[in-house]
């Protein structure tokens, strides 16, 4: 009760701290001091807090919160298109990918309704400019961020098949020229609302132990009229689906570079492989041998920056962590809530409730970091460091909360009747894959 | 065809709503808000009708706080063509809705008017009833199906016994049912366009319509906590206790 009464008392002191009328006031300062002041000191007076929070709550709550704009707060809410975005496609996710998750499984593929139904939302089309077909005037790296994690909450392997293409569609807004955004980018967008639409993919992860996307053994060598690209890629989500290819290859002089891979050309073979997790991105391993590319089949120009290009491919699986993590934390709630043991909800048990309350945690700070760097990506300053950070921590947490909503289920965990097994399975893949694009 | 669409912004119905401590309400601090699910079928069949090409022009209008605007936002995401916000943060009963959406429906002159049923945060469904009353336009409620040929328009109702079709002269009232169409979801390109959409903003006073509730809220409470049941040994102690406990034989 106490905890009730003194959190009543810091919402209003931090919401009078907040108001406009402060800022017309010129009390900002001054009232952010007693905000501070008065939280420290709250925890203090615990014990004869009750009368006086009354008192302070009527006194401080302030006539008006909801048009709170103030310049100078720290502000992590979305912009209107955000939250638009984020609400159209939780609810695509929720309706459409979550029920299909099982089956896709399953089959190792996720069906080409689910496809149809995607590319109609347009995803490929967010980043592009309008005269490549697209709407985006300026594409955000966290409005990206937002739709990856929407969709991997419905369903992480699902979300990887259809953000495949969606990545390619990025990288070549990001660092194609206009040559190479008009012959491939623009006949992505194009066919969304066809039959036979166009699928892409980026091939980054090889075959070897500890793999990192700085040591590639795939190469090219310059030829007289392009490049010859001998390697072999591993986990390339849809790549028996995809049209071209956007693989990684390191150049003569040791420049790690993207190619553009028309998946039709001669010396290309291609196995789809079987894994533990993200059973529905189709994941593939792919042979180029001798495979003749054309000059133009180099991303971009001089712009290309590979360590920037593979910070938001972290940024990308960051947020397909987020995404199934908060799957699972909202699917253990629930469960721990109705699951009764010893003639009450196994959420009374402190184990419980301390596993739960660390996912919480961890998912709140996964999603700030990630937010981050997405924001620092998008204001043009360096995020290469909030980029790693973010990463190795959702890599490290997304295992943990994938182990953990297994354990919580108890015995069910281990079934393939709740979908938790199946989010611990695709939540290994966050450390070691890499092949999207943000 | 000009179509006119009312949405209401109502709280999430995947939120489990909570009363107020003191009874007077349900809370709705922090929660999640969206657009009434009828509304959403409303904006859906609008747009259907705008892709058949028998509607030219598709306005949504919403009444409630300066934050409704996110709901018209939705409906032009969803493909209406622009939107009108009677901005107010006074608590608009059914009848004020009704006087509100009269109001707009002279100055606009649609010849559709396509609301929800009911909302589902207070269950009244009276709106388009009432707007139908108030200006004398013919309306046909609890729609499952609706066809326009000319100046006329079939609605098909969801009654008790079954279905009946309803010939409507235009202009005309329609309230949604929940089987008349599964709508959209917004599509990225359409968020996008949904920017660059006029949407105005007004008030009560300016449409002269003064809000008098004509109802009061006593009292708000939870719905009662269900009661676990009981094993009975035999047929004859289950009619006894359906006899004499439950007394419903």
């Amino acid at each position: 009760m106490a905890k009730d009464k003194i959190g009543m008392a810091l919402s209003a002191v931090n919401k009078f701290a907040g108001s406009p009328l402060v800022n017309k006031l010129k009390l900002r300062k001054p009232a952010e001091k007693i905000a501070y002041v008065s939280t420290r000191a709250g925890f203090q007076v615990l014990s004869s807090a009750n009368a006086k929070v009354q008192q302070a709550k009527d006194f401080f709550t302030p006539p008006e919160t909801k048009d709170l704009q103030g310049a100078e707060l720290f502000d992590l809410s979305l912009s209107e298109e955000q939250q638009l975005i984020k609400d159209s496609l939780d609810r695509f996710s929720s309706e459409v990918i979550r029920p299909s998750a099982h089956q896709a499984d399953n089959d190792e593929q996720a069906s080409d309704a689910i496809y149809q139904q995607a590319n109609e939302l347009g995803l490929a089309a967010y980043s592009a400019s309008e005269e490549y077909g697209g709407y985006s005037d300026t594409p955000s790296v966290l409005t990206n961020i937002l739709i990856a994690e929407s969709l991997a909450n419905g369903d992480m392997g699902i979300a990887c098949a259809l953000l495949s293409t969606v990545s390619a569609a990025n990288a070549l807004t990001r660092w194609g020229t206009e040559e190479q955004k008009t012959s491939w980018l623009t006949p992505i967008i194009k066919s969304l609302d066809k039959p036979q639409a166009l699928y892409a993919t980026i091939a980054i992860n090889e075959p070897m132990p500890l793999f990192t996307p700085d040591r590639l053994t795939t190469n090219v060598i310059p030829t007289n009229d392009g490049y010859k690209l001998n390697g072999k890629k591993t986990a390339v989500a849809i790549g028996d689906k995809a049209d071209f290819l956007l693989v990684a290859a390191v150049t003569p002089n040791g420049q790690p570079k993207l190619f553009i891979v028309n998946s039709a050309l001669k010396g290309i073979s291609i196995t789809p492989s079987h894994n533990m997790g993200l059973k529905a991105a189709e994941l593939c391993s792919i042979d180029f041998d001798n495979v003749q590319l054309p000059e133009d089949a180099l991303l971009g120009d001089d712009n290309f920056c590979y360590q920037t290009f593979i910070d938001l491919a972290n940024l990308a699986w960051c947020a397909l962590s987020i995404g199934c993590a908060q799957a699972i934390q909202d699917y253990v709630v629930n469960y721990c809530n109705e699951r009764t043991a010893f003639g009450e909800p196994i959420s009374h048990r402190q184990s419980v409730a301390f596993m739960i309350a660390n996912i919480g945690i961890e998912l709140e700070s996964m999603h700030l970091l990630t937010y981050r760097a997405a924001s620092r990506a998008d204001q043009g300053l360096p995020f290469h460091r909030e980029a790693y950070l973010a990463k190795v921590l959702c890599s490290d947490k997304a295992m943990e909360i994938g182990t953990n909503g297994v354990q919580l289920l108890g015995g069910h965990g281990f079934i393939k009747d709740h979908p938790v097994e199946r989010w611990y399975r695709d939540m290994r893949a966050i450390a070691i894959l890499y092949g999207l694009h943000v | 065809m000009k179509v006119l669409v009312a949405v209401k912004r109502v709280i999430d119905y995947n939120v489990k709503a909570r009363v107020k401590p003191d009874n007077t309400g349900v809370d709705l601090t922090n929660v999640k808000m969206a657009m009434n699910p009828f509304c959403e079928i409303a904006v859906e069949e609008a747009v259907r009708l705008k892709e058949k090409g028998v509607a030219s022009e598709i306005v949504v209008v919403s009444i409630g706080p300066k934050v409704a605007q996110e709901q018209i936002r939705t409906s032009l995401a969803l493909g209406a063509d622009r939107g009108i916000l009677i901005e107010t943060d006074e608590e608009v009963q059914s009848l004020d809705a009704a006087k509100l959406l009269k109001a707009v429906f002279e100055k606009e002159q649609p010849n559709l008017v396509i609301l929800g049923k009911q909302s589902i945060d207070s269950d009244n469904n009276q709106t388009g009833q009432m707007l139908a009353a108030l200006t004398g336009m013919p309306q046909g409620t609890f729609a499952s199906e609706v066809a326009v040929e000319g100046d006329k328009v079939n609605v098909t109702r969801e009654i008790d016994g079954g279905l009946v079709t309803v010939a409507l002269n235009t202009p005309a009232v329609i309230t949604t049912d929940l089987r008349l169409n599964e709508p959209r979801y917004a599509s990225l390109p359409n968020i996008m366009k949904a920017k660059k959409k006029p949407l105005e903003l007004t008030s009560p006073a300016d449409l002269g319509v003064e809000l008098k509730p004509s109802l009061t809220t006593l009292k708000v409470e939870e719905p009662a906590t269900r009661q676990a049941g009981i094993k009975v040994a035999d047929v004859a102690e289950l009619v006894d206790k359906l006899k004499n406990e439950a007394k419903v034989i």
